[in-house]
């Protein structure tokens, strides 16, 4: 498989020169180049809290994409699919930290959980005061009795989004970790995966799957999930999956989701687009309403082929927060969509 | 002794048995906790004063790396700052259990950490608490893996020692023997 890089040794580094250089929201940290932190409209930290998180690369925009006004303080850019280490996570904190105090968003996959809490325990010896927020929403990880196992999908984007509005809007640290963990408990997430993606370290690709069959429920790095499925049009799948989805979380006939459509890096944006309009039909016919949609790909790994679908009933508030102006390279500008009047 | 001269020395002590933890991990794991020891230590030992376990975290990488970052953070801030050597492993240990999963038992460096705590924090010599964590780690070759690669080898990787409670006790060896000399 072709790919356009120069050296694996630099391969991240190279990356985030791009990143900073095209993206005036966003400038390298004074600590370490692999932290990325907002230039434009910063906070002060002693006022307002901040929010980062440190993620392995190769899945880009997430989360460098995300910082910026109204989303992330900073982001800790690691290996490829290898979470920063717990020094790399401190400096990090250490960048964006003030009196009003850091949330760190992790998304729960084991180094980085490992990392992150490591990171936060160091930061709070040196006087800091910072917090870790679990993120997980992957119904394939584990039942709903043991959700707190579940790893982190692209359904942590809500959380992204709606905590970062609120710490814009003065929200203090306690309140926001518990709106934090209240978004994560109303929201579920299952992928589909079509075709594998190449692992840019070792040129091979990351899972096999024969021409004819879907796999349910993969995690972002080709973690095992549900099983295999046969293709077939889109609305059946997606049909199967919102079904999946609603017995884990159940919303009551009559209720509203917001909704996630991320694609992995290698669907295009026409399979993405009927995938969402697929999501609007099947939940429909559940009586749920499918408002304030993010379509596009965000959370990829390289150019794996398939999709996964989030699901986030929310308040009025949270609602709110989701649509809420932002200003980052890579966040999209989310609103209510016609089947839902404000 | 400084935290500069236990690192140089413990560099050259992990440096001349990377092979031998290399070939314990192979038996349970994926074969490299010797050369990501190696790697970590190679960068403590050169980096400024009281960054050195944070460097070695860095550049060892992984969870592993920051488990036993946690406990050369200790060892660096006793050394240093003269903080209490019997509380930082203390603490280093109920890190380590908490962040990793793991309790005495599961075949891990905990099995030699935590009897090496215990010793200290009973108001035992230095070299006694050397001992029980050499007690502990020879325990781990009976052990049955509750953690870590090793809980996937066929038979949980009993009838080995865990490299990890191997590499503890020759931390803690570093350290005593430095202390005295």
């Amino acid at each position: 498989m072709k790919k356009l890089f120069n050296d694996p040794a630099t391969m991240v580094d190279d990356m985030i020169d791009g990143f900073v250089s095209a993206c005036p929201h966003v400038r390298r940290g004074t600590l370490d180049p692999r932290i990325v932190v907002r230039q434009r409209n910063r906070k002060d930290p002693d006022e307002l809290v901040t929010l980062l998180i440190g993620n392995g690369s190769g899945h880009e925009p997430i989360a460098m994409g995300f910082v910026g006004q109204g989303v992330l303080d900073a982001n800790v850019v690691g290996d490829v699919f290898a979470a920063p280490s717990a020094d790399l996570i401190l400096d990090g904190i250490r960048e964006v930290n003030g009196a009003a105090g850091t949330i760190l968003l992790i998304s729960r996959h084991s180094g980085d959980v490992i990392n992150g809490r490591a990171a936060t325990m160091l930061a709070e010896e040196e006087g800091m005061k910072v917090v870790p927020l679990l993120m997980y929403d992957d119904i394939s990880a584990a039942p709903p009795e043991r959700r707190a196992d579940r790893r982190g999908a692209p359904g942590t984007m809500f959380i992204y989004k709606i905590l970062g509005a609120a710490a814009e809007a003065g929200w203090p640290l306690e309140p926001l970790m518990r709106l934090g963990e209240d978004v994560r408990d109303r929201t579920v997430t299952l992928a589909a995966a079509v075709s594998p993606g190449i692992s840019p370290l070792t040129g091979q690709p990351m899972f096999s799957l024969p021409d004819d069959e879907i796999y349910l429920g993969m995690g972002v790095h080709g973690e095992p999930g549900m099983g295999r499925v046969k293709t077939g049009p889109v609305r059946i799948l997606v049909e199967e999956m919102i079904r999946r989805l609603l017995d884990d979380r159940p919303i009551a006939a009559g209720g509203r989701a917001a909704v996630i459509v991320n694609g992995m890096g290698g669907t295009t944006m026409m399979e993405l687009l009927t995938v969402w309009a697929e999501t609007v039909k099947s939940l429909a016919s559940h009586k749920v309403r499918a408002i304030a949609p993010m379509v596009g790909s965000f959370v990829t790994t390289q150019e794996t082929g398939g999709f996964s679908i989030s699901l986030f009933e929310p308040d009025d508030e949270m609602l709110g927060f989701w649509c809420a102006p932002s200003d980052t390279p890579a966040f999209p500008k989310v609103e209510l969509t016609n089947e839902c009047p404000a | 002794m400084s935290a500069e001269g236990f690192f140089r020395v413990l560099h050259e002590a992990a440096g001349s048995r990377m092979q031998e933890l290399n070939a314990l991990d192979a038996a349970v794991g994926d074969g490299d906790h010797g050369t990501t020891l190696v790697r970590g230590l190679t960068r403590a030992a050169t980096a400024a004063d009281g960054k050195r376990a944070k460097a070695f975290m860095r550049a060892s990488g992984g969870a592993s790396g920051t488990l036993f970052g946690l406990v050369l953070h200790e060892i660096e801030r006793h050394l240093d700052d003269g903080d209490d050597l019997a509380k930082g492993l203390e603490r280093a240990c109920a890190r380590i259990c908490d962040l990793g999963e793991v309790r005495p038992g599961d075949k891990s460096l905990v099995d030699s950490l935590a009897p090496a705590a215990g010793a200290l924090a009973d108001e035992k010599s230095f070299a006694e608490a050397v001992s029980a964590a050499e007690a502990g780690r020879d325990a781990t070759r009976d052990m049955r893996a509750k953690c870590g690669r090793a809980q996937h080898v066929e038979g949980g990787g009993v009838g080995h020692l865990d490299p990890g409670a191997v590499s503890l006790v020759l931390i803690l060896e570093t350290l005593a023997r430095e202390s005295v000399s």
